[in-house]
């Protein structure tokens, strides 16, 4: 016997109530003085006997009373088994629906397991459809009615997305804490390997669940194309390098043919040899690309069950060269080498940059660059300051390297940032400062595991107010930081390009710093337009809200209604395909969403896994697809109506009991 | 007047001189002069004389004329002997309100002794009992009698259980006249043996008088759903229930003030019943009309 609610017992206690009532406060009652007992000698007796009698029935009545009720609200229940005859219970019927269910087979195996499943249970058995790959979608609410069911069952399909045991526990877990009635969670998966979390206890069903597993489809060799590394945008095609990996799971050495496609168009085509269970690397060093956004994909000739990961999708973007405007003063001819270098080192990097000391700016019109990098500038020409200031304003960027010359300005004469001092670490004793911080958020930071080893010797402090700090040095200066300013953008870099105020020209992060740079301001997209099924899709940041937003899916449909479309800051990404996207900072990318390569692996878990998640579970494991298994004989038989009842009668006795006792108060006539 | 028949406003007065007093001119003042009970000297009858009567009532010139004595009566001179009985066992002092059996018994007998010794010339006389003789001072006219039978009554604190027998047999060694006899108590012994206790009193010809003295809270006990009563004679105790006080027990007494009336009755004695709570005319108004040799 268990309780379902045990904590309920506690209400127990107060039975303290009536024990109190009727023995303490009857004997707290005075005796009463009275003249001659000759009366009631004898007969009285025995009445007081009986009526005593009826106070201790009285009070065991009311006793039980509140027993009985803090029992009910326990709600006691024993195991009982019944030969040939099952306790009414609650059946989930979960069918995997990750991408790996695509293989030839799988899906359509689980479904008609699921289907003989169905017919085959109880009448008195209500039963709940689920599905469940990266998410779990409840199809149905738990129900009797077999077409709603079977017809759940039947417009289940596969989806791009990556399997996961551990969100199908948690979703199981949560329908059956509240159900009282046993779950039997019939889990219909080909048990991917890569789909069990790395922590068993993730699993972890519910104490009132019963898994019964449901394997269809079994290990397979696979091919698949892992993955493609293809620059987001190029300026010159012949430049454009495409490297995929080819990758082998429980697969025989073997030849592939990989093929390359732009726009559906296939432009090239490579044997290559994929070791057994391994990887190989094959490309190609030029797109014929147009300009504008491309679609691409490579593709092999899988022969294999699951054919839908044969190919990869990749997005490529052929751009016009750009051009940026580096300006310095005269006598520095070290920042502009250092920068252009970088610039040039940058792979792909769609960028020309012009080199121009502030003595030759007069005629110079900032907006015929994508940006302008103005390093260690001490002053500039009143006319360039006001080209410049209206190039911001109509969303232009501007890179402002604040070294030794432009410390001496109370404020840089273009934008209100106030330079409120400098830190000239190399005269104090550490010699010099690390970056301490780095925010990912700006994209131009990187990350901090860069910027180790990185010596600035000198640094000026800006009035960060209104700014987003990127890089911080580890006394908290702020290195880079971020100002809007008109429709365009400002960033200051609190140090110099020249190899003296700090060594950061020697570092490969500098290449790495200076590339992102000039994508970030040129409005290049810095990341791969490559994301992964499941990923989520930042649509804006948190100053732009209210600004409209546009997907359209792979289908070719919008996938964003019109409020969302205003207020949302992320979308999923749950299909495979190419979603094009209109950002709420102006900008349009096209973004090829591939699944999971891990759903590639069909290597089924282990029977020992298996057995493990199964746990304690008596219900046997169905060899091969479509398996039905038999029910076990014991339920969880309820006892609180019972109680109840036992409860009500109690009530009533002690209605009448009590009656008694209240009648006492009556004189005779 | 009449409310200083009330025992709740005697108990307010001090001395039982005082409440015997008040209590009888009060009665007295409300008989209006009745002719049934009026206080005349007028002659009523004669009697022959027996040992132990006053002298100075024997009719000499009836003697002379016929050598046999004859007491010479009057209306009110009929009975002339009274003896008080007072149970003063310890269930007499049970009280359901301002005064007690036993204090309501005390006037009683104070207002007769006085009715008695001030009014009617006789002589009266006081027994105190409980299981036995506490207390007896032989009836007498002599002057300071009425303080003594006074001093008597304050004297008698309940004490003991009730007994009829022994204080009943020791009585009638002491009394050598016939007379009147008035028992003041609770009676809580079976109608029975308080009728063969007190029968031997009625023999020797004697008017005998049962007042028979209960407390509302005895006729008609309250004790709410229950209560554990005590008895005031012997300690015991007994949870009693509020049903059968309302109902069994009422019968029960009922049936024993029954028996004692009609025991009384056949033994050839008055009964009555007083409840505390009542003023005290009806006790004298039943004596008077045994004084007056109606029953």
């Amino acid at each position: 016997m268990g309780f379902l609610a045990p904590a309920f017992l506690f209400g127990a206690v107060a039975v303290a109530v009536p024990l109190y009532l009727h023995l303490l406060r009857r004997s707290a009652s005075r005796p009463q003085p009275f003249s001659s007992l000759m009366f009631f000698e004898l007969r009285q007796q025995q009445v007081a006997q009986r009526r005593r009698l009826r106070h201790w029935l009285l009070l065991a009545l009311r006793l039980a009373i509140i027993a009985l009720l803090a029992l009910a609200f326990a709600q006691p229940y024993f195991d009982r088994a019944i030969a040939g005859m099952v306790p009414a219970k609650r059946l989930l019927v979960a069918i995997d629906d990750s991408f790996s269910m695509r293989a030839a087979g799988r899906l359509e195996a689980a479904k008609r397991g699921a289907l003989t499943l169905l017919d085959s249970r109880r009448a008195v058995d209500r039963a709940q459809i689920l599905s469940s790959g990266g998410q779990v979608h409840i199809l149905t609410p738990p129900t009797r009615d077999s077409r709603a069911l079977r017809a759940a069952v039947e417009g289940i399909a596969a989806t791009d997305t990556r399997g996961s045991f551990a969100t199908l526990a948690r979703a199981v877990a949560a329908l059956a804490s509240g159900e009282h009635a046993p779950v039997e969670l019939h889990f219909f998966s080909d048990m991917q390997k890569s789909a069990m979390p790395q922590v068993m206890a993730e699993t972890a069903l519910g104490p009132n669940v019963t898994l019964v597993l449901h394997a269809v489809g079994a290990a397979a060799p696979n091919w698949a194309v892992e993955s493609v590394n293809v620059p987001s945008q190029v300026w010159d095609p012949r430049t454009a390098r495409v490297q995929a990996v080819i990758a082998g799971y429980d697969t025989p050495a073997a030849t592939r043919t990989v093929s390359f496609s732009i726009g559906g168009k296939t432009i090239a085509t490579r044997r290559v040899e994929v070791p057994a269970s391994g990887r190989a690397q094959v490309g190609i060093d030029s797109l014929p690309l147009p300009y504008g956004f491309s679609r691409g994909t490579v593709t092999i000739d899988g022969a294999d069950e699951l054919r839908a990961d044969d190919e990869y999708r990749f997005s490529i973007e052929r751009v016009e060269r750009q051009r940026g405007l580096f300006v310095h003063q005269a006598a520095d001819t070290r920042s502009g080498v250092y920068f252009s270098a970088a610039v040039n080192a940058a792979a792909g990097n769609p960028v020309a940059l012009d080199d121009i000391a502030t003595d030759r700016l007069a005629n110079v019109d900032p907006g015929q660059y994508a940006f302008v990098v103005i390093c260690d500038v001490a002053s500039l020409p009143p006319t360039f300051v006001a080209r410049l200031n209206a190039y911001v304003s109509r969303g232009g960027s501007v890179l402002v390297a604040v070294g030794t010359a432009a410390a001496q300005l109370r404020s840089l004469p273009f934008s209100a940032v106030s330079i409120l001092g400098v830190h000239p670490y190399s005269r104090e004793p550490e010699r010099f400062a690390s970056v301490g911080t780095a925010d990912r958020a700006l994209p131009v930071s990187g990350a901090l595991e860069e910027w180790e080893g990185v010596r600035f010797y000198y640094a000026a402090t800006l009035d960060e107010r209104g700014a987003h700090v990127g890089l911080r040095l580890q006394d908290g200066t702020p290195l880079l930081l971020e100002k809007p300013s008109g429709e365009g953008r400002v960033m200051l870099f609190a140090s110099g390009f020249d190899n003296l105020t700090n060594d950061l020209p020697l570092h490969p992060v500098f290449v790495a710093f200076v590339e992102r740079l000039a994508r970030y301001l040129s409005g290049g997209n810095p990341e791969s337009s490559s994301r992964r099924v499941d990923d989520l899709l930042q649509l804006r940041n948190a100053q732009e809200t209210g600004i409209g937003v546009e997907i359209t899916d792979p289908s070719g449909r919008r996938a964003l209604s019109l409020q969302a479309s205003a207020s949302d800051r992320t979308y999923p990404l749950e299909r495979a395909g190419f979603y094009e996207v209109h950002l709420a900072n102006g900008r349009h990318d096209l973004v090829a969403v591939n699944p999971d390569r891990r759903e590639s692996d069909l290597t089924p878990l282990s029977a020992e896994a298996l057995a493990l998640w199964r746990g304690g579970s008596r219900a046997p494991v169905p060899a091969g697809a479509a398996s039905v298994v038999a029910e076990t004989g014991v339920m969880h038989a309820s006892l609180w109506w019972y109680a109840m009842l036992v409860l009500l009668i109690a009530a009533l006795a002690e209605s009448f009991v009590g009656a008694g006792h209240l009648g006492t108060l009556r004189d005779e006539p | 007047m009449s409310r200083f028949l009330d025992p709740s406003v005697l108990a307010g007065l001090s001395g039982l001189d005082l409440v015997a007093r008040t209590v009888v001119d009060g009665f007295v003042a409300g008989l209006h002069r009745s002719a049934d009970f009026g206080f005349s000297q007028e002659f009523a009858e004669y009697r022959a004389y027996a040992p132990g009567d006053d002298l100075r009532h024997v009719d000499w010139n009836v003697f002379a004329r016929t050598e046999r004595m004859y007491l010479k009566r009057y209306q009110g001179e009929t009975n002339s002997l009274l003896t008080l009985l007072l149970d003063a066992s310890n269930s007499m002092q049970f009280a359901s309100h301002a005064v007690s059996k036993l204090n309501y018994a005390r006037y009683m007998a104070a207002a007769i002794s006085y009715l008695a010794i001030r009014k009617q010339r006789d002589a009266a006389g006081l027994l105190v009992f409980d299981d036995c003789v506490r207390e007896f001072i032989r009836p007498s006219t002599r002057p300071g009698q009425l303080q003594r039978l006074l001093a008597g009554l304050e004297l008698a604190e309940p004490r003991a259980r009730t007994r009829f027998d022994l204080p009943m047999q020791h009585l009638l060694a002491l009394l050598r006249r016939r007379g009147i006899i008035i028992v003041f108590s609770d009676f809580y012994e079976t109608a029975e043996s308080v009728i063969r206790a007190i029968e031997p009193l009625r023999f020797r010809g004697n008017e005998v008088v049962l007042f028979h003295i209960l407390d509302p809270g005895e006729v008609a006990p309250e004790v709410g759903a229950g209560a554990l009563l005590v008895d005031l004679e012997t300690g015991a105790r007994i949870e009693v229930t509020g049903d059968f006080a309302a109902s069994e027990y009422r019968r029960r007494i009922a049936a024993h003030i029954e028996a004692l009336r009609e025991g009384a009755r056949r033994a050839g004695m008055s009964y009555q019943l007083l409840v505390t709570d009542r003023p005290l005319d009806a006790a004298l108004r039943e004596y008077l009309a045994i004084r007056q040799g109606r029953p």
